[in-house]
């Protein structure tokens, strides 16, 4: 029996193993490829770097607009997700606390944008921002990605400010606090780990996002990293040492990002994939 | 003796007080929604509104001729045999991924539940891919099964299986299938997470109790922890159609749609023709279209669903 056990969680455990490898290997493959002159990756793509080949790193980032484009991607997703955090949880909180018959409809309004896909409405958006005169700057994309996150923030948050005591917030108008006050120093500090999941989701779909910044970025400038990346698979169309360099480049960040922050992105998912 | 206290203070200024405090709350609560109700309103559903009115026009996307066309757009689309192989491709897309990405979650979830050695670092493994842009992770996959200097066909040949080698983007026969298999690699990491805290949720009690009563590994998952994911289920089979039917970044990069139409999606053809044929009127008629299924499914998947989800 015993030994009958040992033996089934040995083969689990090489199944798992083996399951692993191919799951990782992409990754492997894009990073180690990034180290590999052109010619080394044409002729084995397959084998280890022989020397640390740099030069398609030094190439994008001194001849090209990729320095741009990252701090592009940068702005975009920072300075977004500041505004999400500041916008959307309040109204969370006014929603779920201010129980009367207009924000339940405003609630209702919100959660109907979730239905939208971007492909619904990404036309004529375009057309307004250059009506707005908005086209060509990075608000445009930043006001974008703040209202497209209205309605899954909203639920988010209203759904945890249920389990707020008011109490909490009662003790702290009787000592004079305002609305704002209570709000900002107190329930917002409470509602800490939900901020954090939105954070990294948010953040993470907007570095990784691609055909907004695409279309509502004008052409001819560095736009963002995935942007830029997807041209030059045209542009250097046989030059994948310099594709490699920077999809490497992209996927850095995102993983020592995950590294770090490994349990908020799982308690994200879960805690959105069971409230949503 | 502290909450009679309180009690006092209530009833003692409940004739003004209330009133004038839900006038006040009414006020702040205005202020505090405000500003996502604008952009809200501005940004997605303004546009909207756009699109639905668009749908019947025959814009181009640049002049100022925007003329109204009635149904035409839609007519179109029940007549237009590109739009009907779109629409096929769309639906087979999506039935194989949800399919293949919860089946693969689900043995994933599996396993990393069960596994006894480095649990997280397997479930960091499967999950990371969910992470990148499928920009990025569609270029790594098409540069893998490149004909001539793909990794894949590379390994095929040095294992001895030379004479499989296909070109699985540039052949027809393939290139859904390939677009397929790289997206469940991409995706099914996301729904392993969602399942995983479903497996977590099943009291150990009852797989014991099962095993006692002689029930095997298979029976034990097919009558307890099969049902009992129904939950998790539900929300990831709605996920992963959604996203399935938006499919685009991968096919941009590792197809182009091709070749001729065979990976062209309802969001790929909403995105050449209204911006690379430049009929953005028939385009966004498209995205209406879109919209509805995405609408029609959801509910009724939701719907169904949910009637064989098992309660604890």
């Amino acid at each position: 029996m015993q030994t009958k056990r040992r033996i089934t969680e040995i083969v689990l455990f090489v199944i798992t193993l083996l399951v692993a490898v191919v799951f990782f290997f992409p990754i492997f493959f894009n990073l180690m490829s990034a180290f590999k002159s052109n010619a080394e990756i044409m002729r084995d793509a397959i084998a280890f770097p022989k020397t640390l080949y740099l030069d398609s790193f030094k190439y994008l980032l001194t001849e090209t607009e990729f320095p741009r484009a990252i701090l592009n991607s940068l702005i975009l997703t920072v300075v977004a997700i500041v505004a999400q955090v500041l916008i959307i949880p309040m109204a969370g909180y006014a929603i779920e606390r201010r129980n009367a018959r207009w924000t339940r409809l405003v609630f209702v309004y919100f959660l109907a944008g979730m239905m939208i896909p971007f492909q619904a409405y990404m036309i004529p958006l375009f057309k307004e921002l250059r009506m707005l005169g908005l086209y060509g700057s990075l608000a445009g994309p930043i006001m974008i990605y703040v209202a497209g996150a209205v309605g899954f923030g909203c639920l988010l948050y209203t759904s945890f400010v249920k389990g707020i005591p008011r109490e909490v917030e009662e003790a702290a108008e009787i000592d004079g606090c305002s609305r704002y006050g209570i709000f900002w120093r107190i329930v917002f500090p409470l509602l800490g780990p939900v901020t954090a999941s939105m954070v990294v989701l948010n953040g993470l779909g907007i570095w990784n996002d691609f055909l907004m910044p695409m279309l509502v970025l004008p052409s001819g400038q560095a736009k963002t990293m995935v942007v830029e990346i997807y041209r030059y698979i045209g542009e250097f169309s046989s030059r994948w040492d310099m594709i490699f360099a920077g999809t490497a480049m992209s996927v850095v960040p995102v993983l020592i990002v995950f590294i770090f922050l490994q349990k908020y992105f799982v308690k994200g998912i879960a805690s959105g994939a069971t409230k949503g | 003796m502290a909450t009679s206290i309180v009690n006092t203070d209530k009833s003692f200024t409940a004739a003004e007080k209330p009133h004038k405090k839900k006038k006040k709350w009414q006020s702040y609560a205005l202020l505090f929604i405000l500003p996502s109700f604008l952009l809200y309103t501005l940004f997605v559903i303004v546009p909207t509104a756009g699109s639905v009115y668009l749908s019947f026009t025959s814009w181009d996307g640049i002049s100022s001729d925007v003329r109204y066309i009635g149904f035409a757009n839609f007519i179109e689309i029940f007549q237009s045999p590109r739009v009907h192989n779109a629409l096929k491709n769309t639906m087979i897309m999506t039935v194989t991924l949800v399919l293949l990405e919860n089946i693969a979650a689900i043995a994933m979830a599996l396993m990393v539940d069960k596994v006894r050695w480095f649990r997280n670092l397997f479930r960091s493994i499967f999950y990371f891919p969910t992470l990148l842009s499928g920009i990025v992770m569609g270029f790594v996959w098409a540069m893998i099964l490149n004909y001539n200097f793909g990794v894949f066909n590379q390994i095929l040949t040095s294992v001895g299986l030379g004479d499989y080698i296909v070109d699985w983007l540039g052949n027809p026969k393939y290139a859904m299938l390939s677009i397929i298999l790289s997206t469940v690699w991409k995706g099914a990491g996301y729904y392993m997470i969602i399942y995983l805290a479903g497996l977590q949720g099943i009291p150990q009690e009852l797989n014991e109790a099962a095993s006692i009563d002689g029930a095997g590994g298979w029976q034990q998952f097919r009558h307890i922890t099969f049902p009992l994911l129904a939950g998790s289920m539900t929300v990831c089979m709605v996920l992963s159609m959604i996203s399935a039917l938006k499919i685009f970044d991968q096919i941009a990069v590792m197809t182009d749609g091709g070749p001729g139409f065979e990976t062209e999606t309802l969001t790929y053809i909403i995105y050449k023709v209204g911006f690379g044929e430049l009929r953005q009127g028939f385009g966004t008629a498209l995205a209406m279209v879109l919209f509805l299924i995405i609408l029609i499914i959801t509910v009724i998947q939701v719907k169904f669903l949910q009637k064989r989800e098992v309660q604890l």
